[in-house]
């Protein structure tokens, strides 16, 4: 049974990649040009994970209710700079359009 | 309010969206064929949903350990980015701190810190608050959907799996301070999309996150 050494093997992996940056610390400050792309990174990660999301919902390409949900939830995110009504309002918006018939 | 009961009241949207495809996976992992301990095994020892979907699928198929810990490992590569764009705020904690902060690392997780961050803050009790939370509900839910998952609904009726990417599109735009940001944001979901799209799931996020940030150097650098 290759179940335990097959999810063994996954956890450590996992792990490193969430530990090893977190872990080593390097001499002197980093070089300009580093800090500026590690500047602009955490934003590219959550962009890049909406995109994904929003691409390919649930495993099939998007009908269109997520583009429009995620244009709501932007909308309302810099409107109203809240987090909590942003969300709900782009979740209710992929509901309706859903309901409309914009599966996926 | 304090960081730790903003963290719950901003995050609980991607909380219960995390409960409701944690007892997604139990179901399907037991329908793999993993007994309740398995499938919870696989939630407390990867940690990571994609990963974990992907695992169960490929074990399933009969895949060796080899193929499924590298097709893990290139879905969670990610995390390297993630850890590394977390490294200054963790600066002055412990390396004890951080190797266990590291544990709770998600794409939620991160969102949600960072979002944090870029507000001013610089304690780590919303991240660990929210990350704990999240392992907490993940992990629960793994238990009940393999255990009692047959009797769940459709999770896309109401748009409930959508809070996800919602929020990831919420802290985007919220965090969003000069157009050089806005121009490596948008250009990393697109990318990020279309790869999805031709099916290169796997890597889509990696690539486009990590590629993105070089449109940085096309603005002029700012004033720290």
């Amino acid at each position: 049974m290759i179940f335990w050494p097959a999810v063994i093997a996954s956890g450590v992996l996992t792990y490193l990649t969430r530990s090893l940056p977190l872990a080593v610390t390097l001499p002197g400050a980093a070089p300009r040009k580093l800090r500026r792309y590690l500047d602009a990174l955490p934003i590219a990660i959550i962009a890049a994970l909406a995109g994904a999301g929003v691409a390919v919902p649930n495993g099939t390409p998007t009908g269109g209710a997520e583009v429009f949900g995620a244009l709501a939830a932007a909308a309302l995110g810099v409107w109203r700079r809240n987090l909590l009504f942003a969300v709900l309002g782009g979740v209710a918006v992929v509901a309706v359009l859903r309901a409309a018939g914009l599966r996926s | 309010m304090s960081s730790a009961r903003a963290a719950i009241a901003e995050g609980w949207p991607l909380l219960l969206t995390s409960a409701v495809i944690g007892v997604t996976y139990g179901l399907v992992a037991r329908q793999s064929g993993l007994t309740v301990v398995e499938a919870s095994a696989t939630s407390v020892i990867i940690f990571a949903g994609a990963a974990q979907f992907a695992a169960v699928d490929l074990l399933r198929g009969g895949a060796g350990v080899p193929v499924v810990a590298l097709t893990v490992l290139l879905i969670n590569a990610r995390h390297l980015l993630m850890a590394t764009a977390l490294r200054p705020f963790l600066r002055d904690a412990s390396l004890a701190r951080r190797l266990g902060l590291a544990y709770i690392l998600t794409d939620e997780a991160f969102a949600m810190g960072i979002g944090h961050f870029r507000r001013g803050h610089r304690d780590l009790t919303y991240y660990s608050v929210f990350g704990a939370s999240l392992w907490l509900c993940w992990n629960g839910a793994t238990i009940l959907g393999a255990a009692f998952g047959a009797g769940i609904g459709d999770p896309q009726r109401f748009g409930i799996d959508f809070a996800i990417t919602a929020s990831f599109v919420a802290i985007v735009a919220i965090g969003v301070r000069h157009p050089a940001d806005a121009t490596v944001a948008i250009a990393a979901a697109i990318a990020a999309g279309a790869l999805r799209l031709l099916g290169a799931s796997a890597i889509a996020v990696v690539a486009a996150g990590a590629i993105a940030p070089l449109l940085a150097f096309a603005f002029r650098e700012r004033e720290p």
